[in-house]
């Protein structure tokens, strides 16, 4: 059951649990209000000869749709959520050894693609792979209305006009990756990008005390 | 070595091929080259050259929507553009750009695939939009989506008539297909997290620390892609935004100019 | 300024209020901390750790073992090569033994070294653009203790690399409280592998299971596990 939120300009409830699965070097679930995703991280570990990079770790990412075989959608994914990594990763730090990130769909209920990058952020925490900094992924979308509804649910999506995705990072709050649907203005998009900025804060917040509780027990 | 060399160069706002930093390469359109496909362009920018064939074909459309036809667009990246690509089934980088193609054409809605439609709940066209690169020079994403569009004004679609419930096709009679729309993409590249520069050539691709992409309808944005790479503040982003806008003004302006050669 | 000192960091986060050494006026930078031009931010998440006079680092929860020069560490032979073996330590690389760093070893009388066999070695090289280096003598070309180990019985496992920083930390009361009521012999690798032989294979299990327990326990809770296993083990 979705839980009512008290306005659009809100996040939904987001949850996460680290240590699931035992092989894996980090892994978490996150759920961000009935969107669920589980991420599991290997690495820095062995590479194949082929995909070998002299100077950097190779970052792999794997998606997998809750059923049926991945297309060319799931590729685009994986591309997008591999050169995110990618850029927030400090692959120099581990050369001839790769990264891979696995990504399983457990539930999607709207905003897939921020739970996705929210989810791979929080697995390569969880795995203490060295990092340049953090993003944090927000979706909006514009309605009929013309109004931004923050963490949009699957029905909200699809009556939209636009859906956008924005991946910010904590340094200083650039943008690292934009992906969106649908068509709007230069000054919707504007106002899009501010309010997920704002809104960030709110998933790094999230970040801080996920990973403290999790340090807490081992202290 | 290359990086020490490009990077003199970018430094003064000069790129190694002598253009400025906000400068297109040379854009060349040619329509309906190919006869025997439904419509057809040949898009060249700088060296980038992208081949893109429309064939129609009738087939039964989904009983969930039984008024809507189909666009496939198929992106392919072969080992005659680039030694990078080798032979056998599409690479992710090919796949990426078929869905990209097929995302731009649904955000831009610029075929209505209600329009596709011929007899409702029996007989829909088919579009395969099949985009060929002939030789890969960086930034095929413009230039496919240019020669995408540059195709779907040419493309004409046969008149269909149904007679006691067989259609019959007429070729002598066509009607052009409706393009509502007309979606115009320009790629900026990165340079060393703070240099921006449209259009790179596969060298620049290969140098850059990101790539953003906005594809413009009209007065609207209908796509803004940044896969990773650098992250941006949103002023920069909105000088990409200004100047895919002027870009847009002047692909529209070829295309017009180019429809108009043809026709006379 | 802020002092971090103990608090959780986060990567990609600005830490300031270090305290330099009043000798040389300089900070030595651990683990999980990186400089930027004129900031240090923090490359990985955990508790910033300090140690007098200068030293800073990031104490992190980590599963996969990144080679350190000086770390000893567990290894398994999986190879002869020439006049090396080659070592699996869990990191992202195998690393190479040389045949001579073995205590009394020469080219000609080679020690007995067997693939499969479990090493306790130390890295004396260890840099991410070369292949890691392991030896079995210390300077002195004594084994010091390293050396191939539990050939005929004995237990190895493995388990969080800060789990084994921890029980090696002279802190930890563990292998001492295990000790009153048991005898063991235990090998602790910083690449997260402990060996463990007891006189009983029940008894050798059982310090396993301690070992892996107390992760998350604290001193106290530790002598009371420790007690409790000693009175379940008497009644078998």
């Amino acid at each position: 059951m979705e839980i009512p939120r008290s306005s659009g300009f809100q996040l939904r409830h987001m949850m996460c649990e680290f240590g699931q699965l035992s092989r894996p070097d980090g892994d978490v679930t996150v759920f961000q209000g009935d969107t669920s995703v589980t991420t599991a991280v290997y690495g820095p570990g062995e590479v194949r000869m082929n995909k070998e990079i002299l100077n950097k770790a190779t970052v792999e990412t794997v998606f997998k749709p809750k059923s049926g075989l991945p297309g060319c959608a799931e590729k685009m994914f994986e591309r997008t959520l591999r050169n995110t990594c990618e850029t927030f990763l400090l692959a120099a730090l581990h050369p001839r050894s790769s990264i891979s990130i696995i990504v399983q769909e457990i539930q999607d209920s709207g905003s897939f693609l921020s739970c996705c990058v929210n989810s791979c952020c929080l697995a390569l925490l969880d795995a203490s792979v060295a990092m340049k900094f953090l993003v944090a992924a927000v979706t909006c979308a514009i309605d009929s209305e013309e109004c931004i509804i923050l963490d949009p649910t699957v029905k909200q999506e699809k009556d939209s006009c636009a859906v956008l995705t924005f991946v910010f990072e904590n340094k200083d709050d650039s943008i690292l990756a934009v992906y969106t649907t649908g068509s709007y203005t230069v000054q919707q998009f504007q106002q899009c990008s501010q309010t997920c900025g704002e809104a960030s804060k709110a998933v790094f917040d999230f970040y801080r005390t996920s990973i403290e509780k999790k340090l807490s027990k081992a202290t | 070595m290359a990086d020490d060399f490009k990077y003199g160069p970018h430094e003064k706002d000069v790129r190694p091929d002598g253009r400025e930093l906000g400068e297109f390469r040379r854009t060349v359109l040619n329509i309906g080259c190919i006869t025997t496909a439904e419509g057809s362009a040949l898009v060249k920018l700088g060296n980038t050259t992208i081949m893109c064939g429309i064939k129609a074909e009738l087939a039964a459309p989904k009983p969930a929507e039984p008024d809507r036809g189909f666009i496939v667009p198929n992106v392919q990246l072969t080992p005659l553009c680039s030694p990078h690509f080798r032979p056998g089934p599409p690479s992710e980088q090919a796949q990426v750009m078929s869905q990209f193609i097929a995302e731009v054409i649904k955000n831009s809605g610029c075929v209505d695939c209600q329009n596709l439609c011929v007899v409702p709940g029996k007989l829909v066209w088919v579009l395969h939009c099949d985009l060929m690169c002939l030789d890969y020079d960086g930034n095929v994403y413009d230039t496919a989506v240019l020669a995408l569009l540059a195709a779907f004004r040419n493309t004409r679609l046969p008149h269909v008539e149904e007679k006691e419930e067989v259609p019959e096709v007429t070729m002598d009679k066509t009607c052009s297909l409706i393009v509502s729309s007309q979606p115009v993409s320009s790629t900026f590249s990165i340079f060393d997290d703070r240099i921006l520069f449209v259009d790179p050539t596969v060298e620049e691709e290969g140098l850059a620390t990101g790539m953003v992409t906005v594809v413009t309808v009209g007065n609207k944005l209908c796509m803004v892609h940044k896969p990773g790479g650098s992250p941006l503040k949103s002023e920069q982003l909105l000088t990409c935004f200004d100047r895919a806008f002027d870009r847009s003004k002047e692909v529209l302006r070829l295309i017009e100019e180019t429809i108009l050669s043809v026709e006379r | 300024m802020v002092d971090h000192v103990g608090k959780v960091v986060l990567p990609g986060e600005i830490v300031t209020g270090f305290k330099a050494s009043e000798k040389t006026s300089k900070v030595i930078l651990g683990p999980g901390l990186r400089q930027e031009t004129e900031t240090i931010r923090a490359t990985k998440p955990g508790i910033l750790r300090h140690k007098e006079p200068n030293i800073y680092w990031v104490d992190s929860h980590q599963k996969r073992y990144i080679p350190v020069k000086g770390d000893t560490v567990l290894g398994i032979v999986t190879a002869k090569a020439g006049d090396i073996f080659r070592v699996d330590v869990g990191s992202s690389d195998q690393a190479s033994l040389p045949y001579v760093a073995f205590e009394a070893a020469t080219k000609r009388n080679r020690p007995d070294v067997k693939v499969g066999d479990i090493v306790y070695c130390k890295f004396v090289e260890a840099n991410k653009d070369m292949e890691g280096e392991v030896v079995c003598i210390d300077s002195s070309g004594k084994s010091g203790g390293l050396g191939v180990i539990g050939r005929d019985a004995g237990y190895l496992f493995q388990v969080p690399i800060n789990l084994t920083r921890k029980v090696l930390s002279p802190d930890c009361e563990l292998f001492g409280s295990l000790g009153k009521n048991m005898r063991y012999e235990t090998a602790v690798g910083m690449n997260g592998r402990i060996w463990v032989k007891a006189k009983t294979v029940v008894e050798t299990i059982a310090i396993t299971n301690a070992i892996c327990a107390s992760e998350y326990m604290t001193n106290t809770e530790i002598k009371n596990m420790c007690k409790r296993l000693a009175d379940s083990m008497a009644g078998f």
